[in-house]
């Protein structure tokens, strides 16, 4: 025996291992006698045949649905003429399939060049996976298919979903659109069991919910025949099937999408948002103009890309949280908050010079859009009248300390989290960009004036604009502007917490803001927004453009006592906020108000019906 | 086959033999199942080159005496780590899994040599003169020295190589003394998750736990500890399953039964069954084979091998295989028991069990028993890492044998 510290029962030890290795063996060897002996017979034929083919079962995408259970999104069947590599016991019939006779038969039925068929259908020998030789084929060409389909070895008719958006262009960016997956997306997601002709959501809702969207395909095994024409289900793997995708519930309610799209419709392009401020849901969200995604679903030609495209309409961009644009006056709260909640002012505080249409500083003039000018004006008076002088002044007191941060406590500079991709942060800039754009510390005051009126250097996209004025609304507290309220069968989906902390301020600051709101829709700027017996709160603004005319804005929220509904309008290269920005936004709070204001916040959702897109054209003012 | 006294110590025969016998027979495989036209044309040949180059390392291995692997199996193992860690930083990705480190033209997976590293310091640790494997303190260390790189390639993810690391820990922990019900004892927190797992219910442990104790009457201590971890194990594990998202728990039902996803391994395991059953006593004869041809038997040059060797030789032919490989592992532990001194012995276990493991993990997966976990067949499937770290497995067994005790 050898010196260390084995053990002495090595005998006993070695019999053991050894024993326990010529078990694994021997099970082995059971196994083969079972498949080599036992299931000879069986296995054989299939291998004779050597038709075994792994059939997908496609899991259907989770349907969409506003806030009462209307659709917005669903799936169709989609008929694809694909060739199926025929599970070729001799390469000699493979080489058969390409015979000229054939090709040119295949490309007359699915009316295709034999140039491209040829590819694909080489393509698919070589790899052994399905080729799609016609997607979303229209129905004639389906049943001429099925009929020669006898003739035509390994020409096969898939049925596969399509999405189908039922309202048609009605929140074409918010929902977004799902499409077959391309080479580069399948690159990115090696892992996550997609397969070419899947569908994936591209762009909106689609794109950011589409974990939860996309179901688990399931997957069965089927025993075909020489032509691949499948004649029984294989008992070997039970087949697995698929897991649908879960449903989403929107915070959206069609009725008010519908009179935002109805409002907007004299509007070529800008953006609307329509927010709960009681809880950041989103009741309807605009922005113009729009595309058809269900011309996009099904894919769409380079030509028609770029005619889509052209003069910049960039029709997919959702401008309600993807464009930024300076805010102009509609950032007068913001200003006067920022005063307000540092005792800097109250509601009654006058500025020594008074407007005489224009106001001195550095050896400028820097202008009050009245040119007549406002004479002496307080608080409550300036932001009704919209008085530039009196914010030059105050903007001057307050520094760009006090205007940033409460600026972003608005929720302006940040992105607000909303469940959409690619949302903008839009700019509030602070010292260090100051400092980057100029030499350090060498930045002219001049630029406070600007920041005050809501103009320089600002950028706010249309939901944050809405944002702010939710928060305005509900006296400080901070939301969550989202989309989705429920998941279909995940309980445990939550709307997340806002970013931004809110303002806290006292009640008579509030008050403040608001009476002067209130005004500016009573006797000021947006009397166009007004609606007979309901309060409602708003401000106008106008976004000087240097690259063309100015961008007409309106925020608002209304009822100004119990807000339900903050909104804000944006309307490019439209002129002043007051005359087209606003009239949009009353004909909004008129239908949500005066009509049905119950459907503002269901108590619970009707049953689903269809949505038809035709639908559209009821609604009007 | 103890050497004759007074003849010279040679290597040791019948394992080489059977090696080579596999080594040839996986060369004529991989010419037949890369004999149909396509992507693989010509691949023997490469591998002929792997095995010049992979006998060139057994010799090389073989002659080192294996005193020099012991005192350096600290350092050794300290470079193995390194290697997996770099794996993670500069590795080379295929197929999702990173598992192959790039030096120019040359590729090589370092989940190979910390498998032969992690064996010398387990060796080294269990040669240790105070070694009481009856006591919980020393079980703790050998442990740790295999979890370590055990995680590390199962998070490559490389989960065939990395379970062979626990399977070698455990064939050591019972070859240096520890009694089976201890290590009964000791892994039945696993046994206790992989039950759970499988079949959703903890009742299983709960007799064979009873049963271990029955038997084989452990320390109280250890006892204790053991039943207690146990119930930790247990009390979590449906907390866990709970907590767990649909599509996590899908990943590890994917995970503990691929074949339940028929698009993926389920798919080959299928066509592997086919090939092998059609094959039938006598074979359809060599380069005959009709399944290898087609798209439907992938991988069937490097994984799934023996389904080709199944077709084409039948039973007999692959029963042929299986017992040049009986003749392998037993070589292996035979020698354990004749080499000279507690390192040498407890490497050819840890070797030997390292290559059973393998072999066996993956002729279960072509017959259908056990998960598709992507295990190549040492010495037949083609690639150059594994051929040439099985033959060196090979010269480390062969050096033992030459340093054998004499009587």
């Amino acid at each position: 025996m050898p010196q260390g510290p084995l053990p002495n029962d090595r005998d006993q030890r070695h019999a053991a291992l050894g024993a326990i290795a010529l078990a694994g063996f021997a099970l082995i060897l059971l196994g083969l006698l079972r498949l080599q002996v036992v299931e000879h017979e069986e296995l054989a034929r299939l291998a004779d045949q050597n038709r075994i083919r792994l059939d997908i079962l496609r899991a259907p995408r989770g349907v969409i649905r506003d806030r009462s259970g209307r659709l917005l999104a669903d799936s169709q069947p989609s008929f694809d003429i694909v060739f199926r590599p025929l599970p070729a016991e001799s390469l000699t019939r493979a080489r058969s399939v390409i015979a000229p006779e054939w090709l040119t038969r295949v490309a007359a039925l699915i009316e295709d060049d034999t140039a491209g068929v040829r590819r694909r259908v080489r393509e698919a020998n070589r790899s052994g996976q399905t080729a799609v030789l016609r997607r979303a084929a229209p129905y004639g060409v389906m049943a001429a298919v099925e009929e020669y389909r006898s003739d035509l070895p390994g020409i096969d008719v898939l049925v596969s979903p399509i999405r189908h958006y039922p309202a048609g262009t009605m929140m074409a960016q918010l929902l977004g659109y799902a499409g077959q997956i391309n080479e580069s997306e399948l690159a990115d997601r090696p892992d996550r069991g997609y397969r070419s002709g899947d569908l994936i959501g591209k762009t909106g809702l689609e794109r950011r919910y589409e974990d939860v969207l996309r179901g688990v395909d399931g997957a069965e095994f089927v025993v075909v025949n020489a032509m691949g024409k499948r004649v029984a289900t294989l008992s070997e793997g039970p087949p697995r099937l698929p897991v649908p995708g879960h449903g989403l519930t929107l915070t959206i309610d069609v009725d008010i999408q519908m009179a935002l799209e109805a409002a907007m419709s004299g509007i070529e392009r800008g953006a609307a948002v329509v927010l709960d401020p009681r809880d950041g849901g989103v009741l309807a969200m605009v922005s113009k103009p729009a595309f058809d995604p269900n011309e996009f679903a099904v894919g769409i030609s380079s030509a028609r890309w770029k005619e889509i495209n052209r003069d910049g309409a960039y029709p997919l961009l959702n401008r309600a949280i993807q464009s930024a644009y300076p805010p102009g006056s509609t950032f007068k709260m913001v200003t006067i908050m920022a005063g307000l909640r540092d005792d800097l002012i109250d509601g009654e505080t006058r500025f020594p010079v008074g407007c005489s249409g224009g106001y001195f500083f550095g050896g400028r003039r820097f202008g009050c859009w009245l040119r007549t000018g406002h004479g002496s004006v307080n608080t409550v008076g300036a932001l009704q009248h919209s008085c530039d002088v009196y914010f030059y002044q105050l903007g001057l007191k307050l520094g760009l300390d006090r205007i940033e941060s409460t600026a972003r406590a608005f929720s302006l500079g940040e992105k607000t989290g909303i469940d959409l991709p690619a949302e903008t942060r839009g700019l509030v800039p602070d010292r260090a960009w100051y400092d980057k754009r100029y030499k350090r510390g060498t930045w002219p005051r001049g630029i406070l004036l600007n920041l005050s009126i809501g103009q320089g250097e600002l950028l706010t996209s249309p939901l944050q604009l809405a944002t702010m004025t939710a928060i305005i609304a509900n006296g400080g507290t901070p939301i969550r502007p989202h989309v989705v309220r429920e998941v279909e069968g995940v309980p445990s989906f939550r709307i997340s917490k806002p970013i931004e902390s809110g303002v806290q301020t006292a009640q008579s600051n509030w008050d403040v803001v608001h009476e002067a709101m209130r005004l500016v829709v009573d006797a000021g700027t947006a009397r166009a927004a007004r609606v007979a017996g309901v309060a409602v709160a708003g401000k106008t603004g106008t976004a000087q453009n240097p690259h063309g005319d100015d961008h007409a804005l309106f925020v608002a929220y209304a009822p100004a006592d119990a807000p339900r509904i903050a909104l804000a309008v944006v309307a490019e290269n439209s002129g002043h906020g007051g005359s087209v920005a606003a009239p949009v936004a009353g004909h909004v709070l008129r239908r949500v108000l005066l009509g049905d204001s119950t459907r503002v916040a269901p108590a619970r959702p009707a049953p689903p019906r269809t949505l038809r897109s035709d639908s559209l054209g009821v609604i009007g003012d | 086959m103890s050497p004759v006294p007074g003849r010279p110590i040679t290597v040791d025969w019948p394992l080489a033999l059977a090696t080579f016998g596999l080594v040839v027979i996986g060369l004529l495989t991989v010419y037949s199942a890369t004999s149909v036209p396509g992507a693989h044309e010509g691949l023997w040949i490469k591998q002929l080159v792997w095995f010049g180059l992979a006998l060139v390392a057994a010799v090389v291995v073989a002659s080192i005496h294996y005193r020099v692997y012991d005192s350096l199996s600290w350092p050794l193992y300290g470079i193995s780590l390194v290697l997996l860690v770099l794996v993670f930083l500069i590795g080379v990705e295929r197929m999702g899994a990173k598992r192959w480190i790039e030096i120019g033209p040359l590729q090589f997976q370092p989940s190979e040599i910390a498998k032969i590293a992690t064996c010398f310091v387990l060796a080294r640790f269990f040669d240790h003169a105070k070694l009481d494997l009856t006591r919980m303190r020393w079980w703790l260390p050998p442990l740790i020295l295999t979890m370590v790189p055990f995680v590390l390639v199962a998070k490559e993810p490389d989960l065939g190589t990395a379970s062979s690391f626990p399977a070698m820990l455990i064939a050591m922990y019972f070859w240096a003394g520890m009694p089976a019900g201890q290590l009964l004892l000791g892994l039945s927190p696993i046994l206790n998750m992989g039950l759970f797992f499988v079949t959703g219910t903890l009742w299983w442990f709960v007799g064979l736990f009873a049963l271990i104790v029955a038997v084989f009457r452990p320390r109280m201590s250890t006892l204790l500890v053991m039943l207690a971890l146990n119930i930790g194990v247990g009390a979590s594990m449906p907390y866990l399953w709970n907590h767990l998202h649909d599509y996590q728990k899908r990943r590890i039902e994917t995970f503990i039964n691929p074949e339940g996803d028929p698009s993926g391994a389920g798919y080959q395991v299928i066509q592997s069954k086919i090939a092998i059953g059609s094959g039938g006593l006598a074979g359809k004869g060599f380069l005959k084979g009709t399944q290898k041809g087609l798209a439907f038997l992938p991988m069937r040059h490097t994984d799934f091998i023996y389904s080709v060797v199944g077709e084409e030789m039948g039973l007999l032919g692959a029963a042929f295989v299986l017992l040049l490989y009986v003749t392998v592992i037993l070589s292996g532990y035979r020698l354990a028991t004749v080499a000279r001194d507690g390192f040498a012995s407890l490497v050819a276990v840890g070797v030997t069990t390292a290559l059973c493991f393998h072999v066996v993990v993956n002729m279960l997966m072509t017959i259908g028993w056990a998960p598709v976990t992507g295990v190549p067949l040492p010495f037949l499937s083609y690639g150059g890492t594994a051929l040439i770290v099985n033959c060196m497995q090979i010269g480390l067994l062969q050096n033992v044998a030459l340093r054998r005790r004499e009587y």
